[in-house]
């Protein structure tokens, strides 16, 4: 086993090249809801099992269902409301159950990204080149449903192995969301090609929030605000990055929509925001960033304080 | 410091199939059907929200089993708990009084999601129910008898037809819908709950309105029983506060209100409250307060599960033909 992921190596936040922002954003936020299918009967997964209770867990299934058939569509509402666009992250097989869904995305300008074919197929235990197999269909199907590029990734709960980074690098993926160790992208080490991670989080994400604590609406977009008021005067300095996470099943809920409304108000009324996708920042970051990222890393992290 | 990565063989080919990718949801018990796009409803009145107080009344045996889970609110200490025992138990001799009190004064009528086994227990408390004119939902036996695959069909069946020769006895007819306890079935519980004969379940979260469900022996309507904003969840498994409850409930109304009103088809503000929690002396008044706020609105329809089935069932033909 692995102590640690390997990816990358210890980068202070002092002394990094200065991040500036399309039109000067001190801040790049982008918003990513996870849309996706939980599968009645899931096949099981040696490290991982799919529901809590046994199957048929209809509980648990359709509280997820709730989000694609009424969550969704309230959430991307209030997001268009805004202005704010969503970059999904897709389980794949999605297109061909709700095509619906995946029409009102595009009809948005969102971007598609994966996050695997079903939320109850795994990558624990897959071999590189099934690893490969998934990642073919999630390229596949998002062409053929949205015309775009798999450009990003986020491996189906999480459940990365410890080959899959590697493995979406010399599948030509661009972005990878499985690091929430920074809040600015950062290259990653992988074997061949070119990968960087861009900021997800476990913090202002509404799974540990409703579904494992149920915050009270008003204090989750508190938290959100004071995450973007940080990150917002952080960025002064360097250009920082804001992800919120977000799943139509809880924050598509009637009594919690109105919490995504407010901090998206709060949000959208700064100036110097840069409201992107996951793609958009993964591009201006690659362009303008990578290499000197790369270099001040080769260097040894040099400038700061010391 | 370990390098090593793992020498994988892989999963298994099964794991790569996909027996149900196509369109439409991955069973055939309904169709999916999205939200903002079902052929609008009208309530009585042409209000534009229905109120729906659902009413947990459990009994939870202090030796129950705990498989194939413990149902939330099940003994959660070593047998013998009285603690967990009696603090349920409150409900059912306080709790409940406290909550029909409550509702009385405002005219309004909840639907008991009951166990049937209080039906033989508590008489007193049955005649009661009866007297404030609450709807009584078959809720299974007990919370110890989950309803889950791995029962045989003729166990169930007789879990099912327990409950609902129970409960009609005490009832009559009126008894007309079904909540598993836990929100637990197995595959077959849908077929066996219409082959009783009810008209409606409420253990399905994935709406906000009424739907149809196919069964061997006819339709069912699904019923928007509320988990994700129900006292259970919130107040005793999640530990919030009473006014953020409170306060989730009236933020919830206010997106319904708003969509009836834009939509022109009626909402369902489900009120998923439990005697031993909501019915505490120092909830209590949160809870009338909560429920003035409601009714305060003026657009609303105080109904209980089978006014809303009947309502939606009028209408329905025009839902199931929408896109």
């Amino acid at each position: 086993m692995l102590s640690e992921p390997g990816h990358y190596d210890y980068a202070p936040y002092t002394g990094r090249p200065k991040i500036v922002w399309p039109n000067g954003a001190k801040i790049a936020v982008w918003l990513a809801p996870n849309i996706e299918h939980y599968e009645l009967e899931p096949p099981n997964n040696p490290r991982k099992v799919p529901w809590p209770r046994p199957v048929p867990d209809i509980l648990n299934y359709t509280h997820r269902d709730y989000g694609n058939r009424a969550g969704f569509w309230r959430m991307a509402d209030t997001m268009a409301k805004y202005g704010v666009r969503g970059s999904v992250s897709l389980n794949v097989a999605l297109c061909d159950h709700f095509p619906e869904i995946i029409e009102r995305c595009c009809e948005l300008d969102w971007e598609l990204f994966s996050h695997g074919t079903y939320n109850t197929r795994y990558f624990y235990d897959l071999s590189e080149d099934q690893q490969r197999l998934l990642i073919k269909d999630s390229r596949d199907t998002i062409k053929k449903y949205s015309g775009q590029s798999l450009d990003g990734w986020l491996t189906p709960a999480i459940t990365n192995d410890e080959t899959t980074q590697h493995v979406l690098a010399e599948e030509g993926i661009k972005y990878t969301l499985d690091f929430v160790h920074d809040d600015q992208p950062m290259p990653m080490k992988v074997r061949k090609g070119k990968l960087i991670s861009v900021p997800y989080s476990l913090e202002v994400n509404d799974v540990p929030l409703f579904q494992l604590r149920n915050t009270p609406p008003a204090r989750y977009t508190a938290m959100v605000k004071a995450q973007f008021d940080q990150l917002y005067e952080e960025g002064a300095e360097s250009g920082t990055v804001m992800c919120l996470p977000l799943h139509p099943f809880l924050t598509g809920a009637p009594q919690r929509i109105s919490a995504l409304d407010e901090a998206l108000a709060h949000i959208v009324k700064h100036d110097k925001v840069w409201l992107a996708t996951g793609r958009e920042i993964a591009a201006w970051y690659t362009e303008h960033y990578y290499d000197a990222f790369s270099s001040w890393l080769a260097a040894g992290t040099p400038g700061g304080r010391r | 410091m370990s390098n090593e990565v793992s020498d994988k063989k892989g999963l298994p080919a099964s794991y790569f199939e996909y027996p149900w990718r196509r369109k439409g949801l991955d069973h055939d018990r309904f169709p999916f059907r999205i939200l903002p796009r079902m052929a609008p409803v009208a309530w009585p009145g042409k209000k534009g929200v229905a109120l729906w107080v659902a009413v947990h009344m459990g009994h939870f045996p202090m030796d129950m089993p705990e498989k194939p889970f413990r149902a939330p609110g099940g003994m959660e200490r070593p047998y013998p708990s009285y603690w967990d025992y009696t603090q349920r138990d409150y409900g059912n001799r306080i709790g409940i009084y406290r909550l029909m009190k409550a509702l009385d004064a405002r005219g309004l009528r909840a639907t008991a999601l009951m166990n049937s086994v209080l039906a033989t227990r508590y008489p007193a408390l049955m005649k009661e129910i009866a007297a404030s004119k609450w709807e009584v939902a078959a809720a299974g036996v007990d919370m110890g008898k989950i309803h889950h695959g791995g029962l045989s069909e003729a166990d169930e069946r007789a879990l099912v037809k327990e409950a609902v020769t129970t409960l009609r006895g005490v009832f009559g007819k009126s008894v007309r819908g079904w909540h598993s306890p836990a929100h637990s079935q197995s595959m077959r519980t849908l077929d066996l709950v219409a082959e009783a004969g009810l008209d409606y379940v409420t253990d399905w979260i994935n709406d906000d309105m009424p739907y149809e469900v196919t069964t061997s022996a006819g339709k069912l309507t699904a019923m928007p029983l509320d988990w994700d904003m129900s006292d259970q969840r919130l107040l005793f498994g999640q530990h919030m506060a009473t006014e953020d409850f409170t306060d989730s409930v009236k933020r919830a109304f206010a997106t319904l209100s708003a969509e009836a009103a834009s939509t022109g088809s009626g909402r369902i503000l489900t009120l998923t409250i439990t005697p031993w929690l909501m019915g505490q002396p120092h909830r209590i008044r949160a809870l009338g307060e909560l429920l003035d706020h409601l009714l305060a609105h003026g657009n609303v329809w105080p109904a209980t599960g089978s006014q809303i089935v009947d309502a939606y069932a009028a209408q329905a033909k025009a839902d199931q033909a929408s896109p």
